[in-house]
């Protein structure tokens, strides 16, 4: 037992220390940050980084919003594509369903960044930069083969039975999928929507292709931005002040739907 | 109302699941399609359904062809084996899923649900959801919800399988009252020959994709068509027995008798169940099962014969009653 515990200690630092490390740089002032020698207690914490982000021109908070909006319509957009299209492929017959996952696999695996020169001709073609709307594109393109792999595996999950009779009970195909289905699979379409908002939230060289406006930038660009600003010094306590804003709402997404991953909603549907 | 299968065929590849199924339900029977599993029984019942198609044959539920009558439009009253509950919506959610979608107006949906509750005692419980029941309970709701849809025809697949015999035993009075003794006709599978019999006005022993045999339970017991019948239907099953000429001798182990004159036979086992005894015998023939009361012990040596109107004789190729 108090083995067990090490290793859970050990692994949680191993993981958490890092983000520890930035919540407490974020608080530090330039000189605590870069003098090795003890600094006088009141000038070792400040929130000067913090005010910095939220003075600076367009204001910090612009790209958190501008991210939150990219993330959240390229998740809608998954899921809206994703759900009838994972159903269906549940429904093919076995050899094709195979053949069909063995293809979305791979693209899954395909390595996104040698597309972003070709995306960003694609995205030349159609004036899709400068487009916080149209980069939401490419992320679901791109968060589609793990959203039907996933909601795939979860629709085939299902018992028949359950549709079954939802067919006798006489419900249309759409009516069994917004009335059953869907609903059942709940648990699996939150923990899908939370890596592809993850994946938008986190992308960088399309971002960076795309979007060239200052005012329209995602959070990863920008805070990019702020790291390379200088050539002189790096601005460690604005980029740990970044990053600490950035992962606050990924932190209350995840707070928020943890029930929704974590629960056996289909627990009781067969015998007991 | 009453439900017409024609000669329906159906195979998955090259194998026939299901060969020339003819079988007439009329107002208000019940008929057990009654065999081992992967005898087809559950595949008729989803044809019967429509949520599988027949290869060829036709499904009659009133006369109407069902051939392109989609599942959803046929007022099946089915109970899955599993019951098949919607897990996320209550006891009445469950019930009122379908009448609310095919747009019944709320009053009389509302009505219909809570006078039904009160049929099948679900009152109490009607805003729990499924995972939160009994065995038994949910059951009863699957029959409610059978109930609501107004069937034309109730299928019931093994819809006792997964409760316990006593609660079986509870629930047996409470099927016939609410799904058998209505107007509909009842398709009841079933591999427990008991339930068939208990419940179902004819039997139809089914045996690789076919109908073996199909009559009254008595029929079936008093003159099994085939040795497979005859072996199906009856607890202990029917002793056969080999001769020289060629055919097989039948004879039920309730209808040994203990006869001075008769065989010359060792008891081999003995269990006893209070009112009656199930012997096991090693007789010149083979061992032999026998029902009685009288006071034989293990080891005992016994002489043991049969009235000869109770001998079904089978012939030895085919099996099939000579």
């Amino acid at each position: 037992m108090t083995q067990r515990r090490f290793w859970i200690v050990l692994l949680l630092a191993w993981s958490l220390a890092p983000m520890l490390w930035q919540l407490i740089s974020s608080f530090s002032s330039d000189e605590a940050l870069i003098s090795a020698g003890r600094v006088a207690l009141s000038q070792r914490w400040t929130f000067d980084h913090y005010r910095d982000l939220f003075l600076s021109d367009p204001p910090f908070w612009r790209y958190l919003i501008n991210s939150t909006v990219v993330a959240a319509e390229t998740t809608v957009l998954t899921l809206v594509l994703a759900l009838p299209a994972s159903y269906t492929l549940a429904r093919l017959p076995v050899l094709w369903r195979r053949g069909s996952r063995l293809l979305i696999t791979a693209a899954a695996l395909f390595p996104y960044v040698l597309l972003f020169l070709a995306l960003l001709e694609i995205a030349r073609a159609f004036q899709f930069g400068n487009n916080l709307l149209a980069l939401a594109l490419p992320y679901a393109a791109l968060s589609m083969p793990l959203a039907l792999l996933l909601l795939s595996a979860a629709f085939e999950g299902l018992p028949k039975d359950l549709e079954d009779a939802a067919q006798l009970e006489g419900l249309t195909l759409i009516q069994r999928l917004r009335w059953v289905m869907i609903p059942l699979i709940a648990p699996a379409s939150a923990s899908t929507a939370i890596l592809v908002f993850l994946f938008a939230w986190n992308e960088y060289p399309i971002a960076l292709t795309w979007i060239s406006d200052a005012s329209l930038l995602t959070l990863p660009v920008a805070v990019a931005r702020i790291a390379g600003s200088s050539i002189y010094s790096i601005p460690y306590g604005a980029y740990a002040a970044a990053t600490v804003l950035g992962s606050i709402p990924l932190l209350m997404l995840v707070l928020i739907f943890q029930k929704q991953i974590v629960s056996g909603l289909t627990n009781g549907a067969i015998k007991g | 109302m009453t439900l017409e299968l024609q000669h329906i065929g159906r195979r998955f590849g090259e194998r026939w699941i299901l060969q020339e199924l003819d079988l007439n339900v009329a107002q208000g029977e019940c008929v057990a399609l009654l065999g081992a599993s992967g005898c087809g029984k559950s595949t008729a019942l989803r044809l019967i359904a429509g949520l599988d198609q027949p290869d060829c044959g036709h499904v009659l539920i009133d006369g109407e062809p069902m051939d392109r009558v989609p599942a959803r439009q046929r007022r099946i009253g089915m109970v899955f084996q599993s019951y098949a509950l919607f897990p996320h919506l209550t006891v009445r959610g469950n019930l009122d899923l379908g009448l609310r979608l095919r747009g019944g107006p709320l009053q009389d949906r509302q009505q219909r649900i809570e006078a039904m509750l009160d049929v099948v005692q679900l009152r109490d419980l009607a805003d729990q959801r499924p995972g939160q029941l009994s065995g038994g309970q949910r059951q009863r709701v699957a029959l409610a919800r059978a109930l609501l849809r107004d069937p034309q025809v109730f299928l019931l697949d093994e819809p006792m399988s997964n409760l316990d015999a006593q609660l079986r035993d509870e629930l047996r009075p409470e099927l016939k009252r609410l799904i058998l003794d209505g107007p509909q006709p009842v398709i009841y599978v079933t591999h427990d020959q008991q339930e068939a019999m208990a419940l179902a006005d004819r039997i139809a022993v089914m045996r690789h994709g076919r109908i073996e045999q199909i009559g009254t339970p008595q029929e079936l017991y008093d003159a099994p068509s085939t040795t497979y019948v005859a072996q199906f239907i009856g607890r202990p099953p029917m002793n056969l027995i080999s001769t020289d000429d060629h055919s097989i001798i039948g004879v039920r182990p309730e209808h040994l008798i203990l006869d001075g004159a008769g065989m010359d036979c060792r008891v081999l086992n003995r269990e006893w169940h209070g009112a009656s005894q199930q012997l096991l015998l090693d007789s010149p023939h083979g061992s032999l099962r026998m029902i009685c009361d009288g006071g034989v012990t293990l080891g005992d040596s016994v002489r043991v014969s049969w009235p000869s109107q109770r001998e079904h004789r089978f012939n030895a190729s085919d099996g099939r009653r000579e």
